[in-house]
């Protein structure tokens, strides 16, 4: 198996310290982590981050901090070098049940996305238009959100999301229901949208330890963690983090048929069950 | 699935013949249990039928445009305030007022007389603002309801497409919930119909189908009593009907992914 020659560039997200509490009770306690720019000589090559935890472990409160809509107790977020807390509208967020604006056909709702950044309401219209033939859903533009099929209305969503945000996309467990196919088509479609640009980062918050795997180039666990006596700490953090470039384990295709990739997941999911 | 099964079945869907034969059936059901019926006070359908043609020759159309135009404006005016209100509540301030204002729904109008009659310049503006009150605070109570029950997800959409507190509110809470403004003026309309007799019944000024009404009750005439009751049905049905189909052209989206159409 090729090793991949690759560099970090400039760091595009960064959680310090972040600490959350909620009528008295610790929720987060002291996450931290970054996600920088990872170059790849002669290609564009995004950035996939899976954070993997239990059920309850405070996946989605953290997810709602990165994405601005929530303020943490205290510690910060910050993307793209500007020091700044993050502000709800840098990071597009695709949530689990892929919400669209009922009321408003495709290409409204991602009119609306695209008009947050574009003036020029033509000018909008032809990125729309480019985005739906990209992801196949040119046919689709005249429909609503209700006659969409779940797999065009996940397209839908996170369109929207790209056309408005600053290259970051986070999603809510992504892989959830989905049967075999489905579940492949999305990860190709993470790495699609992760390698249209090369300061794309899509973050993934998921349970599902066998996709995220298949996905990321890193991984973050997240659980409380347990001290030297064993016992559980107050909120949760990010216990371990795996880079799975070192690893050999993404950017290859069928990695995951391989022993090599198995026997990763089988690791993971033993971290997982002391989370 | 047979029919005659799938009427009793739970969650059964029928098609649009199905529908039209069980209704059919139900009314003449309905109506032959009337004709039929033993209680020698309720009048005969001929009887009600003849009271009404009576009541027509004597005046009841002029009367039914009078409550009609009352209850209309009534309407209007209830549904742009209680709309307001019920918007005014994404702002904490409002949230309290409109609180109160959703429960003075228990009051008996017949208590407030007193006090809109000091503040009406005419028997009409009476009759309108104790119309407007009645049906608002059911309509505010409807409204407020369905701000409240936006989830969290949809304001979270609208707050990630990088959108003011402002415009989260015209496309979450105005546009988003603009289909059920419908739903909640059919129930209230209807509220106003039940209300506009009893109005009418307090001041009996400019007249309506409400002081006829009263009038043949307090006389025992009951086939105009049930003739007028039907007048007002009618009227009902072709009100609801017509919010119901402004309802489907304007939100067409509303009823996509409704199992009973």
């Amino acid at each position: 198996m090729g090793h991949t020659t690759y560099s970090y560039g400039k760091t595009l997200l960064k959680i310090e310290n972040v600490s959350l509490e909620y009528d008295g009770r610790p929720v987060l306690s002291g996450v931290s982590a970054e996600v920088k720019d990872i170059l790849v000589p002669g290609r564009i090559q995004g950035q996939v981050v899976g954070i993997l935890g239990p059920s309850g472990c405070g996946k989605t409160t953290l997810f709602r901090i990165i994405a601005g809509l929530m303020k943490p107790t205290s510690g910060l977020v910050t993307v793209n070098e500007s020091g700044t807390p993050v502000r709800a509208g840098e990071v597009g967020v695709v949530a689990q049940t892929y919400p669209l604006f009922e009321h408003r056909t495709v290409l409204g709702n991602l009119m609306l996305a695209a008009g947050r950044k574009e003036k020029d309401s033509q000018v909008a219209k032809d990125k729309v238009m480019a985005y739906l033939r990209e992801f196949g859903l040119e046919d689709k533009f005249n429909l609503y959100p209700a006659q969409l099929s779940g797999g065009q209305r996940q397209r839908c969503a996170i369109l929207q999301q790209i056309l408005c945000s600053e290259h970051f996309l986070l999603m809510d467990e992504p892989f959830s229901g989905l049967d075999l196919i489905m579940l492949e088509k999305t990860c190709e479609l993470i790495a699609k949208v992760a390698n249209m640009d090369e300061l794309n980062t899509i973050i993934v918050v998921t349970h599902d330890v066998t996709a995220a795997c298949s996905v990321a180039d890193q991984l973050w666990l997240m659980g409380h963690g347990r001290g030297e006596d064993g016992e559980t700490g107050p909120g949760s953090r990010i216990v371990k983090q795996h880079n799975l470039i070192d690893r050999d384990l993404c950017w290859e295709p069928g990695i995951i048929t391989t022993a090599h990739f198995t026997d990763f997941v089988r690791e993971v999911k033993e971290e997982f069950r002391s989370l | 699935m047979n029919h005659a099964v799938a009427v009793f079945s739970p969650n059964a869907v029928l098609n649009k013949t199905a529908v039209r034969i069980l209704v059919a059936t139900q009314v003449v059901l309905v109506l032959l249990l009337w004709i039929f019926s033993p209680f020698v006070l309720l009048p005969k359908p001929t009887e009600v039928l003849g009271a009404l043609g009576d009541l027509w020759e004597q005046g009841l159309g002029a009367e039914l445009i009078t409550s009609f135009l009352l209850n209309i404006q009534a309407i209007a005016v209830a549904t742009v305030l209680s709309l307001l209100l019920a918007y005014a509540t994404v702002m904490p301030f409002f949230r309290p007022i409109v609180a109160l204002l959703s429960k003075l729904r228990f009051l008996s109008l017949v208590g407030l007389t007193f006090f809109f009659t000091l503040m009406a310049r005419s028997g009409h503006e009476l009759k309108l603002s104790l119309l407007v009150f009645s049906v608002s605070v059911f309509f505010v109570t409807g409204m407020a309801d369905v701000i409240e029950s936006v989830p969290k997800e949809m304001f979270d959409l609208a707050r990630t497409l990088r959108m003011g507190e402002w415009r989260v509110v015209w496309e979450v809470i105005v546009l988003g919930q603009i289909s059920k403004v419908f739903d909640v003026l059919r129930q209230n309309a209807a509220i106003g119909w039940m209300m506009l007799t009893m109005v009418e019944g307090i001041v009996r000024s400019e007249g309506g189908v409400g002081t006829v009404l009263l009038d043949q009750n307090h006389h025992f005439r009951l086939s105009a009593v049930f003739a007028i009751q039907l007048t007002i049905l009618l009227l009902g049905l072709f009100q609801d009907y017509s919010i119901g189909l402004a309802k489907n052209m304007l939100c067409p989206w509303a009823v996509l992914t409704l199992e009973r159409k």
